[in-house]
């Protein structure tokens, strides 16, 4: 019962309860349309399934951002099982270790950022939609290894740069760092490249080879 | 109320129905399908619902109106 613990999810269901008694009310006992009776239709058919909606709303792309509704997606399985690893070394189960990320460790790191990030990244999620739909949905996971890539892998170190800056002198005291300091932040080094932290998911492929998804 | 208003309510409340099961399913079940279907399928019910529901009452406070305005057998002139 964890989505009790969204008060999202307690309003939406409390909305659409009343809703569905006033509605079920109606159906069953048929009063003459008079005031009274407009009053409540108004409230079981606009007043509660609107409040239900912009909970549900909300609830839902809060649900968006979760682990598990990435995962839900077949093809996405191993990703969601390296991330719920507790054993793996990888990039993605590390952060998904990290209370920042947590959950919502795919969101975090795939979210486009900047002003617009979160429609940009809903609109790039309906990409994945339909992708799946027409191409993804009866390929075996092990096949969809091999074709499924970034879009655009150079964007991805400014997501790691959100939290690693590249100002810190920490970071700068390493030499590798030192070195390709302008080449990792406009994205031309990927910082999940073999050669540097290694991919963030490891059994798939490097960023950028072959054919963009 | 005539025939026509009752099937356009008895729509209504029943699409509402429909709506309103689908936007709680993503609560229970926040896969990729619940959640889409609450956010498409759901919100066209439920805003045809209340569209039908607002016909219906635009409709009938026109009907009343109009049964107001036209004189009556007896009414004096």
């Amino acid at each position: 019962m964890t989505f009790l613990a969204s008060p999202l999810a307690v309003l939406e269901i409390a909305c659409a309860l009343l809703s569905a008694i006033i509605l079920i009310a109606y159906l069953v006992l048929r009063p003459p349309l008079v005031r009274a009776t407009k009053l409540w239709l108004l409230l079981g058919l606009g007043v509660f399934p609107i409040g239900a909606a912009f909970a549900g709303n909300v609830q839902g792309f809060e649900a968006t951002k979760e682990r598990a509704f990435c995962g839900s997606c077949h093809v996405m399985a191993l990703h969601r099982a390296d991330s719920d690893d507790l054993a793996s070394a990888s990039l993605a189960s590390r952060h998904a270790r990290n209370a920042m990320f947590g959950r919502e460790n795919c969101y975090v790191c795939h979210a486009n950022y900047g002003m617009f990030g979160t429609i940009v990244t809903k609109a790039g999620g309906l990409r994945h939609v339909w992708l799946y739909l027409t191409e993804y949905r009866n390929i075996p996971v092990e096949e969809s290894k091999k074709t499924i890539r970034l879009r655009e892998p150079a964007q991805m170190n400014g997501n790691c740069i959100q939290c690693h800056s590249t100002e810190d002198t920490l970071w700068l005291k390493v030499p590798d760092h030192r070195a390709l300091l302008d080449d990792v932040r406009v994205g031309r080094i990927s910082c999940a490249s073999e050669g540097c932290h290694g991919l963030a998911h490891p059994f798939f492929q490097a960023p950028g080879a072959g054919e963009k998804k | 109320m005539s025939v026509r208003a009752d099937r356009w309510l008895t729509a209504a409340c029943v699409s509402a129905l429909a709506a309103l099961a689908l936007m709680t399913w993503q609560i229970f079940d926040p896969t990729v399908w619940p959640v889409m279907v609450a956010m498409s399928l759901g919100q066209v019910l439920g805003t045809a619902s209340l569209a039908a529901f607002g016909y219906v009452a635009v409709a009938d406070f026109r009907a009343r109106r109009r049964a107001d305005i036209e004189p009556r057998p007896g009414d004096p002139d």
